[in-house]
């Protein structure tokens, strides 16, 4: 029998040296990023989502909107009812905290994916990854959280793993992203960019790989088809593109909108923009493929912000393959010029307690936010959770009027009996009643006439609403303030009383907490 | 004459007629025609709402003698001390008007913002992209600006950075003596309007860039020994914009602007570009196809780096910095384009294999004369659409239709009547036509458009007001208001509408006015007027019936 060759053992033990150092960073980063996508329920959409879990779990998937007393223009789109079961029995079984956990976690996931998606040709070491990671995780804090966008930003995540190995020739792995197609389908509408990605790897591949070509079309082809498997059936197409090209929609949910470049994240957005295109001028350029898609999902980032996600986990191996790139290019021989010496890594002992004391204090950090009472504190300070016990015990069963983003925690607290207006689901309640929201949101000049119609008496308000002061006006009382959320409860004053001569005040004098 | 006088004069005369040739070339002709067309969206109506407390104040500086120490149009921030920024603008703004009237104004800001498109194009054309890409590059360039071209103050300061970058440039490639022009121009800029503070930034960030660059070894790198004499250029424009009647602080006045969270907030120019609005879809495919170009070339100089980071941050933080993206990106779109060309030709030609091409015929140029004519033809056409398109935006009226419908024209008109001078409480964007019409009379608003002279603490407190925020009826009473006047339809007047302690006193097309009920005795208004049916307010009027209206 031959013995080994000693070269072949010393070059074995190198890499499985770099493996292991490679595998270390990525952990660290991880952590790092656990930290910075776990969030409390920030996000207000959540509470309806909620509701919804509960109604399906309870009566199945609803055929018409459910919680509000507006007729909503257009059927229910169930479509994310995978995403809502889940939910609420996270929540049921471990509260906010575990929700918001499970959540970090799958945001985690996408960007380790998206950070093993680099193949290992392309040598890129451990510290450029987890500095990538590192980037990623600080703009994915501004759109994580519990949100359905994280399940997209995952399954962007996934499809990119795929798409990279299987151009590496690693094919059999394309055939799994239709069971993904199929699952995210049922989760959220960030699908379409998981498509339009597989479509953009099947038009930019070269012609010579004919059958993996024909291959990745066959996938394609089954992925589209996958996803009709839902409640809205054929119709998720089209229910899209009508959300995604509906000025309303665009005008009443923020996340539609373009980034607001006075915000720090969006400054933080775009100085990773500058970051990759500047790596990617200085390294040799990306590939069709990457630039393709590094482009469409700018474009996608700039029309609507809340595609801000998918182009942070796009841009992970961005960053760590073209940074390196570009390191060893430009920086790593100017060092070695001047130092004449290999660069060293860190001792395995060290690196593992480094590792291990990161974690210790990353944990410090994260623990009390995923406790019950850290996510109870947040809830009572952000939402009027006194406001609505209160309108629960003394106006039971009568409708409330709110701002959409308190929409849907109403729709949460008083899931039966229809006394929501309205929460962020522009898409099904369509234009009229958007219109109506907004007669009495921008105090155009029909707006008593709104609340006269539609048999309006009681509202819960932040306390510096517009519509706090203008009910005022009308001779609105206020029953109670709720301190914590600053929020008011107002009732119609009973008729003929006369309106008061004095503004609202906050806080307001002489009147209870809630 | 000498054989060598001889060859002299044949030489200056083929060079003449090389000259002849181009400029009467297809390409040359594309050029002009683009020249022309530029001008065309740069040449609009006066729409600024701040336009007429500019008019106001250089009127009132020419009639002082001097500058107004502190704020003379407001009843809220009457002490606080007015840094006239402006002023040397406002002057010739009365000037003009005084000569020309409105239309005036209109042809000399459109010729200041045309001329900086000009120089635009003379710094892209030191780089000599070929005349196709220059003149699409341009054409470009003027629907990308879109949302920001229009007669205002803040053209001065488009038109001169164009001309620093230029000059400068023109320094970095061919040196020579001509960017000291700057040194006066500056002079002039400071007085003219305070963010002539952009220009020297952009000459300190291109010493930076060339300084960086250098050390990074990045392409095409101006001479070092230019560097030098740039930085003392840079010294003695900072040194001469302090000759300037604000004296040396008008070097930080803008940075008070950048500053202000409030302005940035609450001000919709100072609001980010949003990509649904149709208008600024071109300077975000620009911005995007410039991002595309320079990853696709991947060489580009370190000054065109810096000044594309920092004109884009602007720019995406507020639509009104389009313009300066404009004025320094657009020279580095052209390069860019003119570097990608031949090989997006290539590309496009190996995609189209076809049989192999005949060799190509000499191309043979018409006459001259047919040239010169076709030439002239075109000039005369275009010249012809442009002064058709420019007139009726000169002959424009302050007592206009169009101004009737934008501002409250018809509401001075009314309150210009009355006996004795009035406290308003006023829209921020039309707190200077308010001044422009009633300051004469005494009358003062509540707030107008020099938010730094506002100041935060007042743009909140308007802020509040006008969003009907809890408190919003002490706040504007707490003032001594005497009368509010807004447009109809806004959530104050919709509120004002149904309050019990205030009354209405007049409504026309555009605006509602409120007085406290408990001031009804003592506010002395004119009676509501009945306008003509023919006349402009008649017009105005006639699109919301005065109802409800009644005269105290």
């Amino acid at each position: 029998m031959r013995r080994p060759d000693l070269l072949v053992v010393a070059g074995a033990s190198a890499d499985r040296r770099a493996s292991a150092s490679r595998i270390a960073w990525i952990a660290a980063a991880a952590i790092v990023v656990l930290v910075l996508t776990v969030q409390p329920f920030s996000n207000s959409d959540v509470w309806w989502h909620l509701a919804l879990g509960r109604l399906i779990t309870t009566s199945g998937i609803p055929a018409h909107e459910p919680f509000s007393f507006l007729p909503a223009a257009h059927a229910w789109v169930g479509q994310q009812w995978l995403y809502e079961v889940p939910l609420a029995g996270l929540v049921g079984a471990g509260g906010a905290g575990l929700a918001s956990l499970v959540m970090g976690l799958a945001a985690v996931a996408a960007v380790v994916l998206a950070a093993l998606s680099i193949p290992w040709s392309s040598r890129v070491s451990g510290p450029w990854l987890a500095v990538a990671m590192v980037i990623t995780g600080v703009v994915l804090n501004s759109v994580a959280g519990v949100t359905s966008a994280v399940i997209s930003v995952l399954g962007v995540a996934i499809v990119l793993f795929v798409i990279n190995r299987w151009r590496d020739g690693q094919t059999p792995a394309v055939w799994g992203l239709p069971v993904l197609f199929l699952v995210w389908a049922n989760m959220d509408a960030g699908f379409a960019a998981g498509l339009l990605i597989l479509l953009a790897a099947l038009l930019l591949t070269p012609r010579a790989d004919a059958s993996r070509r024909r291959q990745l079309a066959l996938v394609l082809g089954i992925s589209a088809v996958a996803v009709l498997a839902n409640p809205v059936g054929p119709g998720i197409y089209a229910s899209m593109l009508s959300g995604i090209f509906d000025p309303g929609v665009a005008r009443s949910l923020a996340g539609f909108g373009t980034p607001d470049f006075h915000q720090w994240w969006a400054r933080l957005f775009e100085a990773e923009v500058v970051l990759v295109i500047v790596l990617w001028t200085v390294s040799g350029g990306p590939d069709r493929f990457n630039a393709i898609a590094g482009f469409g999902l700018l474009i996608a980032t700039l029309y609507a912000q809340e595609n801000l996600g998918l182009l942070a986990v796009f841009m992970t191996p961005q960053l760590a393959i073209h940074g390196s790139r570009a390191w060893a290019r430009h920086v790593t021989p100017r060092l070695q010029r001047r130092s004449g010496r290999a660069a060293r890594h860190l001792h395995p002992v060290a690196t593992t307690a480094a590792l291990l004391a990161l974690t210790a204090a990353m944990l410090v950090a994260l623990v009390p936010r995923v406790s019950a009472s850290a996510a109870a504190s947040y809830q009572a300070s952000t939402y009027p959770e006194a406001a609505a016990t209160f309108a629960g015990d003394h106006f039971a069963g009568q409708r409330i009027y709110t701002i959409d983003t308190w929409g849907g925690y109403l729709a949460y607290r008083f899931p039966s009996g229809r006394i929501v207006f309205l929460y962020d689901e522009p898409a099904v309640f369509g234009s009229n009643a958007l219109a109506l929201y907004q007669d009495i949101d921008q105090l155009v000049p029909s707006w008593v006439h709104v609340l006269t119609t539609e048999d309006i008496h009681h509202a819960i308000l932040p306390a510096e609403a517009r519509e706090a002061a203008a009910l005022n006006v009308l001779g609105w009382t206020v029953n109670c303030y709720d301190p914590t959320s600053k929020s008011l409860v107002m009732s119609s004053p009973p008729s003929g009383t006369p309106p008061p001569l004095t503004g609202l005040v906050i806080p307001p004098p002489g009147v209870p907490d809630c | 004459m000498t054989s060598v006088a001889a060859e002299a004069v044949h030489e200056e005369r083929s060079r003449f007629r090389a000259r002849l040739d181009s400029w009467t070339s297809p390409s040359g002709l594309f050029i002009a025609a683009v020249l022309v067309i530029t001008a065309l969206p740069v040449t609009r109506t006066i729409q600024d709402p701040d336009f007429w407390w500019h008019l106001r104040a250089g009127q009132l500086i020419l009639q002082h003698g001097g500058l107004l120490g502190n704020d003379p149009f407001t009843y809220t921030v009457a002490n606080h001390h007015w840094t006239m920024h402006e002023w040397l603008n406002e002057v010739l703004f009365a000037v003009e008007f005084a000569i020309g009237g409105l239309g005036l104004i209109v042809l000399v800001l459109s010729a200041v913002t045309w001329l900086g498109l000009f120089a635009i194009m003379q710094k892209a054309r030191l780089r000599n992209p070929g005349r196709g890409v220059l003149g699409l590059g341009m054409l470009i360039a003027v629907v990308a600006g879109f949302p920001i071209w229009g007669p205002r103050v803040q053209m001065i300061t488009f038109a001169f950075s164009a001309l620093t970058l230029f000059l400068v440039e023109r320094y970095m490639v061919r040196g020579g003596k001509a960017m000291w022009v700057l040194v006066p121009l500056f002079v002039l800029w400071s007085n003219l309007h305070g963010e002539f503070v952009i220009g020297l930034g952009f000459m300190a960030l291109i010493l930076v860039a060339e300084v960086v660059g250098g050390r990074l070894h990045m392409p095409d790198p101006a001479q070092r020994s230019r560097l030098l004499p740039l930085l003392y250029l840079l010294i003695a424009c900072t040194a001469v914009s302090m000759i300037n009647l604000n004296g040396p602080t008008i070097l930080f006045y803008a940075a008070g602007t950048q500053a202000s969270a409030a302005q940035q907030s609450l001000i919709e120019e100072w609001f980010s570009p949003s990509f649904h609005d149709w208008e600024v879809l071109v300077y975000g495919a620009m911005m995007l196809s410039l991002a595309m170009l320079i990853v696709f070339n991947k060489r580009i100089r370190a000054r065109d780096v810096a000044l594309v980071l920092v004109t884009t941050a602007l720019s995406l933080q507020s639509a009104r910095h389009i313009e300066l993206f404009v004025a320094a990106s657009t020279p580095v779109f052209i390069d860019q384009l003119a570097l990608a060309t031949p090989r997006m030709r290539a590309a496009l030609g190996r995609l189209r294999p076809g049989p192999a091409r005949t060799p190509a015929r000499a191309r043979v140029q018409p006459p001259l004369l047919f040239r010169l004519t076709a030439c002239a033809m075109l000039m005369a056409g275009l010249g012809g659409v442009y002064i058709a398109w420019l007139v009726p935006k000169m002959q424009l009226q302050p007592y206009s239709l169009a101004y009737a419908q934008e501002f409250p024209v018809c509401a001075a008109q009314w309150l210009a009547g009355a006996p004795a001078p009035l406290r308003i409480f006023n829209q921020y964007g039309e707190g200077g036509y308010l001044s422009y019409e009633l300051s004469s009379h005494g009358d003062k608003v509540f707030i107008f458009g020099d938010a730094a002279l506002m100041g935060d603490q007042m743009l909140e407190t308007y802020a509040s007001a006008e969003t009907v925020a809890p408190g919003w009826d002490a706040t504007i009473r707490r003032f001594g208001t005497d009368i509010v006047l807004y447009d109809v339809n806004t959530p104050l007047t919709d509120v004002l509408d149904h309050a019990a302690d205030w009354t209405k006193v007049y409504q026309d097309g555009l605006s509602v006015a409120f007085v406290p009920t408990d001031k009804l005795s003592s506010v002395k208004l004119p009676p509501v007027p009945h306008w003509a049916p023919g006349s402009v307010c008649g017009r105005q009027v006639k699109a919301t019936p005065n109802t409800g209206a009644q005269n105290q």
